[in-house]
């Protein structure tokens, strides 16, 4: 688990920290570096992903010696290990630390599995377009980004795995009662596309034709159910689309990724970062400040706080809901003008 | 009797309509779609519109609502409402704005005044659901602990009822209305524990 992630000079995160537990709810105004962020994690492990140019903070003095670096300090099982990238107008490269002195194949060994952990961060940011875009069968297909491959991995789950497919089905029909059961279709030679069944006359439903809410929903709540989900897990606005209603399911989708043996699951805990404009679903984190960080910009720079590292926070929180106290403002992390 | 509840999540819902038809000694029936309000403020937010709506727009008998008291002053049943309302007590500020707002409200024909019940669970629901269960779940006992109202004692009570502090919708849901049933056998306990805050809500309904 990734136990902090300390930036200097990368975009607006020109030098703060980001603390992180098993679930980090990140809030801030449009472009407070929420998601650059997240995508630092991914090039933390890749640095080929970013070149200095576009890393860079905006105005930086440039000279040979200025880099921009991003550092992972990792809690258990990698506890005192230290993953380091640096950019700078000549060079990128990333390497690893280590708590003690080490032997050099031990070290290698840690080193890859920190690679290994990395490149298999994924960073989920869902469209209903993709989501319900029909899929080319391929074996071990993985869910895409923005959702892409959603009908095969359904389909590969409900092959290997049928009793955790059925449990999906019951989970789905208790978050949205209209539908009873996942279908499947091969529209055309090779390409598996799912449909929902209606509870009531049992109307089959294409995915093209469900709404963006229960497309996102339903990724989500895959994700959640499938045997081997990434160690760590990103979210752009998993809210995004959703009743506010039908928020407390998406925590519990997403508690059920990051604290498994709440669930029943034997599998280990997936780190999640996730990403919110919605106050209705920051509200469902008030007994658990330490999930929740703000990002606050002050002008062209942003600072991380987690919200239990305010003294303060139960005397300015009061009776008020965490939701409202953060659209007012007393917490930071709004925009500075409108 | 068609009774509303006005709660923060269907466990919530769940389990005090259990409590309510116990105390009536009769199944009520639901009025769709459920009610809710996502914390205190908004309870104290929505109420008035909740009364209208349904004192205009349904034939809706009764309403009752409870509330996690969290920090705020515990409700005594000696408290009148513009004293308790002025003492920061939750149940006597939702107990005035109900008056002020039935007050307000002009007659429909052949409708009777909504019923209202309110109840204030010290500090949360889930205390009520363990008594009986845990011998430190006794209204008295949870407002002299070190820790009352702070987010330490929420959480514990959570992890006693749910062993998690996380506990899923399913499982709340489920816990709750085994527990909501099983109070419903030893009522005068859960009255003689809570007095205040579940006794408050006991007697508006037995005044129905």
């Amino acid at each position: 688990m990734i136990e902090s992630v300390q930036f200097n000079n990368l975009k607006a995160l020109r030098d703060t920290t980001l603390q992180l537990g098993r679930f980090t709810l990140i809030v801030g105004p449009n472009g407070s570096g929420k998601s650059t962020a997240l995508w630092a994690l991914r090039a933390a492990g890749d640095p080929s992903l970013l070149d200095f140019n576009r890393a860079a903070t905006a105005g930086l003095v440039v000279d040979n010696s200025t880099t921009v670096e991003v550092a992972l300090r990792w809690g258990s099982p990698h506890d005192g290990a230290t993953t380091f990238a640096r950019w700078s107008t000549s060079a990128q490269n990333h390497w690893h630390t280590f708590k003690q002195e080490l032997s050099g194949d031990l070290v290698k060994s840690l080193s890859d599995e920190l690679d290994n952990t990395l490149s298999a961060i994924r960073i989920y940011s869902f469209d209903a377009p993709s989501i319900a875009a029909p899929t080319s069968l391929e074996p071990q297909v993985t869910l895409g980004s923005n959702g892409r491959n959603l009908a095969v991995v359904l389909d590969q789950l409900r092959d290997s795995d049928p009793e955790r497919f059925e449990a999906l089905n019951e989970e789905l029909g208790r978050w949205l009662p209209e539908f009873e059961r996942i279908l499947f279709d091969t529209p055309f030679g090779g390409q598996k596309s799912f449909l929902l069944r209606t509870r009531r006359g049992r109307h089959k439903i294409q995915a093209s034709e469900l709404s963006q809410g229960t497309l996102i929903a339903l990724a989500i709540l895959t994700l959640a159910y499938i045997p081997h989900p990434p160690p760590i897990v990103c979210f752009e606005e998993p809210d995004r689309g959703i009743h506010p209603r039908l928020l407390r399911d998406i925590r519990d989708a997403i508690y059920r990724l990051s604290y498994p043996e709440n669930h029943g699951e034997k599998r280990d805990p997936v780190q999640v970062i996730a990403t919110t404009h919605s106050p209705y679903f920051l509200d469902l984190y008030k007994d658990h400040p330490e999930e929740v960080v703000i990002a606050d910009k002050v002008g062209q720079e942003v600072r991380f706080e987690r919200l239990s590292d305010r003294a303060d926070i139960d005397e300015i929180l009061g009776d008020t809901q965490l939701g409202d106290a953060w659209y007012s403002g007393v917490l930071g992390g709004v925009p500075s003008h409108p | 009797m068609k009774l509303v509840v006005l709660s923060e999540s269907p466990e919530d819902e769940a389990a005090i309509r259990i409590l309510v038809d116990g105390i009536l000694g009769f199944q009520t029936e639901h009025v769709t779609p459920p009610f809710r309000a996502s914390g205190w403020s908004q309870h104290l937010n929505v109420l008035p519109s909740v009364l209208k709506k349904l004192h205009y727009h349904t034939d809706a008998d009764a309403l009752a609502v409870v509330v996690d008291s969290d920090a705020s002053a515990a409700h005594r049943l000696t408290h009148v409402p513009h004293d308790g309302a002025s003492q920061g007590c939750r149940l006597c500020r939702l107990r005035l704005l109900s008056d002020q707002v039935q007050n307000s409200l002009t007659e429909v024909p052949n409708r009777t005044q909504l019923r209202t019940g309110f109840g204030l669970a010290i500090p949360a629901l889930e205390a009520w659901l363990l008594c009986g269960h845990d011998p430190r779940a006794i209204e008295a006992t949870l407002l002299q602990r070190p820790d009352a109202g702070t987010r330490t004692l929420r959480l514990q009570l959570k992890q006693d009822l749910y062993r998690t502090d996380r506990p899923s919708s399913e499982v709340r849901m489920k816990r709750a209305t085994e527990e909501a049933r099983r109070l419903v056998q030893i009522l005068d306990e859960l009255e003689r524990c809570f007095p205040d805050g579940f006794g408050a809500l006991a007697r508006d309904i037995r005044s129905w």
